[in-house]
C-alpha cells in the first residue's frame, strides 16, 4: 500500500452491515479518523434502525467559515440534524429504512467520505476566489491539527497550498527532510513535470505566509508548498483529484516514515543475525554428549 | 543531486576508500591479535573479585597503553588492552545527519541485543559508536582468531549496511513522492503515457 | 489531540482484534496473517529465529532491495483473498510473536489502513499471553516507540484482561483480579489461574483441544455417516457452520442419546449452497449437535493422547496454586474465548468441578471422623455477553479509564530509560 486511502474504513464497514441486514442492534461506536476527526455512531433512541454519526473535529469553526456548511448542505442535505449532538459539531440522522436499495451505496459511499468532503471545502473556496480573481489578499488558515496547520492562498495565476508539519522525533526529522527533498526534486521526472511544484523549507515559514501571527519555527517543524495552476483544477475531474491527494499530504508523508523506519527495523534484523552467525563460529562446536541410536538406546562414541 | 548520481559517487568514494580500508583493517588485525594475549588475574583491590581491569582501571600497573588506529578524522578504532580485557571502541563513518542518525540507530539495535554478542559492551566509550569488551573468559571460551575476524568482519559490513540504508531511504523517498505527485499531475490533459507506465505499475500494484 | 481515545489491539495466534478504547466490540477482527511477496527461499525479512541460509547470499539480496517492494503486502481478509499471488505468513505462534518483521508491517497497516489514526496521537494498550518473555515486550516497545512515535502504551496479560471484562456480567459481585480463567480459542485451551492480577506461572495448564479441534471431530462424524451431500472442498466450512449454530452442551451424554432416538424433532438440517456449482444441498445435523463441545468433558470421545476432562483441569489447576489463594480461584472460573460459547458450557463445568470439589471436602470430612467441619467451597462458573472477545473488551475496558494514562509507559520515560521500561507493567488494582 502506497497511498493512503480517502474513505474511513470502520464507517463504511458499520453502515454496509446496517445497510444490508434487515434486523438492527442497539450500537454505540466511537472512532477516528487522521488529524483527529473522530465520529460517534450510534443508536439513539429504541428504534434500533435509527442511526445517528457525529463528528467532531478541532477545526471545524475555520471549516465552516470556508463554505463546509455549503457543501454539507449540497452532499448531506437530507441527513442534516439540525441541532448536534451535545459535545459534536454536526450530527447526521440516518436511517436505512427510507433509503431504497440502489442508493444505499452512494451513500455508504459519501458519508465515508465525510473527513475528506470536509477538508475539502477550503480547497474548493480558495479555487472560487482565484476564479473570481482574487490575488492573494486572503488567506485560508486551517489548523488541522493541534500544532499543524494548512494555508490556502489563492491568487490570480495559481492557488498556494503550505502545510506545516512538525516531526516530534530526531529520526523522523531527518528522514521527513530526505523524502521533503525528493518531493521538491520528483518533478524533473517527465511523467510528473505536470504536477504542482513542491518547495519546501524547515525552521522558517515561506515568505507567503510569513506576515502572519502565531506562526511556529524551530527544528522540528517544516513547511511545504504546493504550487497548483489552473491545469489542476480546471476539470471537475482534475480537481476531485487533486483534493483528494493534496489533503492526505501530511499522513501520507508521516506514513512513509514510519514505513521506512520498519523497514530499516527489517534490515537491521537480518544483519544482526548475520553478526550472529559470525561471532558464533567463534564458539567451539559443543560436545554432544548422550547420542541415541534409532531404538532409543543411548551409545558413547568411541 | 539525484539518487541515481548519489550511489555513483558512493561508489566512488568506496572505490578510494577502498585503498586505505585494507591497510586500516590490517592494523585492526594485527594489533587486536597482539593485544588479546589474556590471561587470568584477580582484582588487587577487592578480595574475591575478578573484574575486568581495563574497566575498573583500579591497578594502573596491569593496564597498557592504549592504541588508537585512525583511518580519517571520522572513522578510528581504539583498543585499550589490560593485563586480563580488552576493550575495542570504533567509530563509525558518519560523512552527514541521516548518516549519523542510521548510525546511531544501527548501534542502538545492537546494544540492546548485546546478550547475544556475549562480547559487545552496552554502552559506547565516549567519542565512539560502539564498543566491545573482551575478557580472558571470552578468549579461553572462545577461539581468538575468529573473534578477531568477528570485529574485522563487524567493521566492514557496519559501513556497508549505513551506506546501503541510506541510499534505500533515498530511492524509497523518490518512489513515495513519484507516486504522490503523479496522482495530482495524472489527471492534467498533457501527460506522456510511455513514461507514466512505470509509475502506473506501482500504483496498481499498491494502490 | 488528547482527547482521542487510545487503540487497544489483541493480537492471537488466530485473529487479531483491534478497536478503539470505550467501545463495547473490536472494529476489526481479522486473521493474524499477512501475505508478502516473498518467495520460500527466504526474502531480507526473516525471522532471527527461523534464518537459516547463508551468510554470502543475504548481502547480495539485501543491496537488490530498494525502493518500496516492502510495501507489497495485505493483511487479514485481504491476504487470504491474495494467497494465490502471495505467500501466507502467520507471525504469531502458539500465542507468541515469531516474526517480528511480518508482525511490525502488520501492525504498520493495520494502523494506517484500518484504524486510520496517526499513532503519534493514540495511546495504544496491547496483550500478550502469560508467561510471555520480557525480551518480547522489550521489542514490541522497540516498534512501537520508535517506529510509530507512540505516546505511550501498556501491556497487559490477556488473562487478565479477561478476568476485568468479566466484570459486566451481572453475577460479578466485587470487582477483584482474583480468579481462573478458562481461555479457549482456535489453538489450544489455556487454563490461567490469576491472583491479584498476577499470573500464577507454575500452575498454568495447556489443554490441546480447542475450536479447531472441535471442527475437525465434527467433520470426522460427519464423514462417518457418509454424508455425501457435502461437497469434500466444503467439508470443513460446513462442520464449522453447523458446530456454531447447532452446538450446545448437554447433561448427561447416555441420556442425550436415548431423547434424541425418542424425539425426532430434536435433529435439524443444515442448508448449503454448493460454493462451485452454486447448488443448494442439505445436510442432517444430529448427535453432533451436543457431541461436539462433549469432548472437553470427554476428551477420549475424539482424541487418544489428551485424556484428562476439562473439569479435572481447572481443578488440578487451581489445587496446584498457592493455598490461599484458592478460595478465590474456585470463586471466580471466568470464560473467556470462542470455543467457551456454547449453550450451557459454564453450567455444565460449574456442575462438574462443584462435584470434584465436594467429593473432596466430604471425603476429608470422613478421613477426619467427623471432628472437622469446613466450611463448604463456593464454586462459580461466570460466563458474559462479552465473552467471545473478552480479553479486547476488557483491554477497551482498562483503557477508557483515567487511570490507564497513569499506568502507561510513556515516550519519555522510553527515551531516557530504553526499552527495558517495558519489562514490567503495574498491575491494575485500584479500578472502581
Amino acid at each position: 500500500m502506497i497511498l493512503l486511502e480517502t474513505h474511513n474504513v470502520v464507517l463504511r464497514d458499520t453502515l454496509t452491515k446496517r445497510f444490508s441486514s434487515t434486523q438492527a442492534d442497539p450500537l454505540d461506536i466511537t472512532f477516528v479518523d487522521f488529524d483527529g476527526v473522530t465520529y460517534h455512531l450510534h443508536t439513539p433512541t429504541d428504534d434500533f434502525h435509527q442511526l445517528q454519526l457525529s463528528v467532531r473535529w478541532a477545526c471545524f469553526p475555520q471549516l465552516l467559515a470556508y463554505g463546509a456548511e455549503a457543501l454539507l448542505q449540497q452532499q448531506y442535505k437530507p441527513f442534516l440534524s439540525t441541532t448536534p449532538e451535545q459535545g459534536w459539531h454536526v450530527t447526521f440522522d440516518i436511517d436505512p429504512r427510507t433509503i431504497e436499495g440502489s442508493k444505499g451505496e452512494d451513500v455508504i459511499r459519501r458519508f465515508s467520505l465525510l473527513k475528506r468532503n470536509l477538508m475539502a471545502a477550503p480547497f474548493e473556496h480558495a479555487f472560487a476566489l482565484h476564479q473570481q480573481g482574487d490575488n492573494g489578499q486572503s488567506i485560508l488558515t486551517v489548523p488541522y491539527r493541534e500544532e499543524e496547520s494548512i494555508f490556502i492562498r489563492p491568487q490570480s495565476d495559481r492557488v498556494t497550498v503550505i502545510f506545516s508539519t512538525t516531526f516530534k522525533d530526531e529520526t523522523d526529522r531527518i528522514f521527513g527532510k530526505v523524502f521533503l527533498q525528493e518531493f521538491v526534486d520528483a518533478r524533473r521526472q517527465p511523467a510528473i513535470q505536470n504536477a504542482p511544484q513542491v518547495l519546501y523549507s524547515n525552521k522558517e515559514p515561506p515568505l507567503e505566509i510569513r506576515h502572519l501571527p502565531n506562526l511556529a519555527s524551530g527544528d522540528t517543524i517544516g513547511y511545504v508548498t504546493f504550487v497548483l495552476f489552473p491545469r489542476h483544477f480546471e476539470t471537475d475531474e482534475a480537481r476531485e483529484k487533486t483534493i483528494d491527494q493534496i489533503q492526505m499530504f501530511r499522513d501520507y508523508l508521516h506514513y512513509h516514515i514510519k514505513c521506512s523506519k520498519a523497514y530499516m527495523h527489517t534490515r537491521m534484523r537480518a544483519r544482526v543475525s548475520d553478526f550472529l552467525k559470525v561471532i558464533n563460529r567463534a564458539k567451539p562446536a559443543r560436545e554432544t554428549g548422550e547420542r541415541k541410536t534409532i531404538h532409543g538406546r543411548t551409545f558413547t562414541p568411541v | 543531486m539525484t539518487a541515481n548520481s548519489r550511489w555513483r559517487n558512493t561508489v566512488q568514494q568506496q572505490q578510494q576508500q577502498s585503498n586505505t580500508l585494507r591497510p586500516y583493517l590490517a592494523a585492526v588485525r594485527s594489533t587486536l591479535t597482539a593485544a588479546l594475549c589474556l590471561e587470568n588475574f584477580s582484582s588487587q583491590v577487592v578480595e574475591r573479585h575478578n573484574k575486568p581491569e581495563v574497566e575498573s582501571g583500579s591497578s594502573k600497573e596491569v593496564l597498557l597503553n592504549p592504541v588508537c588506529i585512525s583511518r580519517n578524522e571520522n572513522e578510528r578504532v581504539l583498543i585499550e588492552p589490560s593485563i586480563n580485557s580488552v576493550r575495542v571502541s570504533i567509530r563509525v563513518k558518519q560523512a552527514d545527519e541521516i548518516e549519523a542518525i542510521l548510525c546511531h540507530k544501527f548501534t542502538g539495535f545492537l546494544t540492546q541485543r548485546a546478550e547475544h554478542f556475549v562480547i559487545l559492551r552496552r554502552k559506547p566509550v565516549e567519542g565512539y559508536s560502539i564498543s566491545f569488551l573482551i575478557t580472558n573468559f571470552h578468549t579461553q571460551q572462545m577461539f581468538k582468531h575468529k573473534l578477531v575476524d568477528f570485529i574485522i568482519q563487524f567493521m566492514e559490513e557496519v559501513d556497508k549496511e549505513i551506506s546501503e540504508m541510506k541510499l534505500s531511504l533515498n530511492v524509497r523517498a523518490r518512489t513515495v513522492a513519484e507516486s504522490f505527485l503523479l496522482q495530482v499531475g495524472r489527471q492534467c490533459t498533457d501527460v506522456s503515457i510511455g513514461n507514466a507506465t512505470n509509475f502506473l505499475f506501482f500504483y496498481c500494484c499498491y494502490g | 489531540m488528547t482527547n482521542l481515545p487510545p487503540v487497544v489491539i489483541d493480537n492471537g495466534t488466530g485473529y487479531t482484534k483491534m478497536g478503539f478504547a470505550g467501545n463495547s466490540d473490536p472494529q476489526f477482527i481479522f486473521p493474524t496473517v499477512i501475505a508478502t511477496r516473498e518467495t520460500a527461499a527466504g526474502g531480507s525479512t526473516r525471522s532471527l529465529a527461523s534464518q537459516s541460509s547463508g551468510i554470502g547470499g543475504t548481502s547480495s539480496h539485501l543491496a537488490s532491495k530498494r525502493g518500496a517492494e516492502d510495501l507489497d503486502f495485505y493483511i487479514g481478509h485481504e491476504a487470504i483473498r491474495h494467497s494465490k499471488s502471495y505467500a501466507l505468513n502467520y507471525p504469531i505462534r502458539h500465542g507468541q510473536i515469531e516474526n517480528w518483521d511480518h508482525m511490525e508491517r502488520l501492525w504498520e497497516q493495520s494502523i494506517f489502513k484500518y484504524l486510520r489514526c496517526e499513532p503519534e496521537d493514540h495511546y495504544f494498550l496491547l496483550t500478550e499471553p502469560p508467561l510471555n518473555a520480557p525480551e518480547n515486550r522489550e521489542n514490541t516497545a522497540e516498534i512501537f516507540f520508535e517506529t510509530f512515535n507512540i505516546p505511550g502504551m501498556y501491556i497487559a496479560v490477556q488473562a487478565v484482561l479477561a478476568l476485568a471484562a468479566s466484570w459486566v456480567s451481572g453475577k460479578v459481585s466485587e470487582r477483584t483480579l482474583t480468579g481462573t480463567v478458562i481461555d479457549s480459542g482456535d489453538g489450544v485451551t489455556h487454563v490461567i489461574p490469576v491472583a491479584d492480577g498476577y499470573v500464577i506461572g507454575s500452575s498454568i495448564k495447556h489443554i490441546p483441544i480447542a475450536g479447531r479441534d472441535i471442527t475437525q471431530f465434527v467433520q470426522q462424524l460427519l464423514r462417518d455417516r457418509n454424508e455425501s451431500a457435502i461437497p469434500p472442498e466444503d467439508s470443513l466450512e460446513v462442520a464449522k457452520r453447523i458446530k456454531e449454530s447447532y452446538s450446545y452442551v448437554c447433561h448427561d451424554i447416555v441420556k442425550e442419546f436415548r431423547k434424541y432416538d425418542q424425539d425426532p424433532s430434536l435433529f435439524r438440517k443444515y442448508e448449503g449452497i454448493h460454493s462451485v456449482t452454486q447448488r443448494p444441498y442439505e445436510v442432517d445435523v444430529g448427535y453432533e449437535r451436543f457431541l461436539a463441545p462433549e469432548i472437553f468433558f470427554n476428551p477420549e470421545i475424539a482424541s487418544s493422547d489428551f485424556l484428562t476432562p476439562l473439569p479435572d483441569v481447572v481443578d488440578q489447576v487451581i489445587q496446584s496454586s498457592p493455598i490461599d489463594t484458592r478460595r478465590g480461584l474456585y470463586k471466580n472460573i471466568v470464560l473467556s474465548g470462542g470455543s467457551t460459547m456454547f449453550k450451557d458450557f459454564g453450567k455444565r463445568l460449574h456442575r462438574d468441578i462443584k462435584r470434584t470439589v465436594d467429593a473432596r471436602l466430604r471425603r476429608s470430612e470422613e478421613l477426619s471422623g467427623g471432628r472437622l467441619k469446613s466450611t463448604p467451597m463456593e464454586v462459580n462458573v461466570i460466563s458474559h455477553k462479552k465473552q467471545r472477545y473478552a480479553v479486547w473488551f476488557g483491554g477497551s475496558l482498562l483503557a477508557s479509564t483515567n487511570e490507564f494514562y497513569s499506568y502507561c509507559h510513556t515516550k519519555a520515560e522510553y527515551e531516557e530509560y530504553g526499552p527495558s521500561i517495558a519489562r514490567h507493567n503495574r498491575v491494575f488494582n485500584t479500578i472502581e
